[in-house]
């Protein structure tokens, strides 16, 4: 699996190369390499099925990094993505109704867990791909604006600490996100698996406990 | 002369016409009752459309009554689906938080 993700990595640079048509990543954005965990969390939809033969995306919040898989779990893209300024695994209650301007400085995260993802539409009328309705966690591409953020350059940057610029919702490149996540995601939707921040990988994904077992088994 | 000639001739003409008379009563008078028989049916059937026709609009009165009834509600449910419609297009879509 781990060459599996590497071999995204690199593909992700050489456009066209994916198993999905036009999975095609900028150029400008350097995809980043899968962590330990994520390689551990895409082991184990993989072999579980946990993603119903759904796509399904893994989202690194420690490598500020988003990994696309279609639903036989083969690796379609990487690149890496603006998450929720703050560092956390939960969302405050009640944050889905609250403004932007009402959401203060630690309640600015995006929170950990699976989720069942679906395109729908969003204020102003712009569709989004909705991760968690109730908290208003969504990827999408970067919102027109406040130009002040930079969140472009920030995306562009090789830096990870500096991705922390959202109220929570997840921004991905526009290029990405038309080409790679909108085909696949579009018609019923897929899992997305928010990596945590402070919390243990088995506390927020307890299946990872007994998949050690159950592939013992297996065998 | 001629008048004696004439008198039997009268008398077996007018004798004739009489009793031609009486078989026209008797054939007038089967006549009528044939025809009293079919007014007294045609009567009755006139009487029972009659009835026929004053429960078909005792019915049709009801009908209508039920249609303006239903108009009613109707228009009451327009309304109310006029009214859901505006709210669901007031109602603010959810922000994400960008």
């Amino acid at each position: 699996m781990i060459a599996v993700l590497a071999a995204v990595s690199l593909a992700a640079q050489s456009a066209g190369s994916g198993p999905v048509k036009a999975p095609a990543i900028p150029t400008d954005v350097i995809a980043p390499m899968p962590s330990e965990a994520t390689t551990r969390v895409a082991e184990w939809v993989a072999s579980s099925g946990d993603n119903r033969s759904a796509p399904y995306i893994i989202i690194d919040k420690t490598a500020a990094a988003l990994f696309l898989f279609d639903r036989k779990g083969k690796a379609v893209g990487a690149v890496p993505v603006l998450i929720g300024a703050m560092p956390g695994d939960e969302a405050t209650p009640g944050i889905g109704s609250k403004t932007l301007a009402e959401i203060g400085p630690a309640e600015r995260t995006t929170p950990a867990g699976r989720y069942l993802a679906r395109f729908g539409v969003a204020a102003g009328r712009q569709r989004v791909l909705w991760v968690d309705y109730a908290t208003s966690v969504a990827i999408h591409t970067i919102p027109p604006g406040n130009a002040a953020e930079k969140r472009r350059e920030r995306l562009l940057s090789p830096d990870v600490e500096d991705n922390r610029i959202t109220f929570g919702c997840i921004n991905v490149p526009r290029a990405f996100y038309g080409r790679s996540i909108a085909p696949l995601f579009r018609r019923k939707g897929g899992y997305v698996y928010i990596l945590p921040d402070t919390k243990p990988l088995e506390a927020v994904f307890p299946r990872l406990l007994v998949q050690p077992f159950l592939a013992a088994t297996a065998r | 002369m001629f008048l004696k000639k004439l008198a039997p001739a009268t008398v077996v003409l007018v004798g004739s016409l009489g009793l031609g008379a009486c078989a026209t009563k008797g054939f007038v008078r089967d006549e009528i009752a044939v025809v009293s028989q079919r007014i007294d049916a045609l009567e009755q059937r006139v009487a029972a459309g009659d009835t026929a026709s004053r429960q078909a609009l005792a019915e049709a009165q009801a009908a209508t009554g039920q249609i303006q009834g239903n108009s009613q509600r109707l228009e009451q449910l327009n309304a109310r689906v006029d009214q859901i419609e505006q709210r669901m297009r007031e109602a603010p879509r959810r922000r994400p938080r960008n």
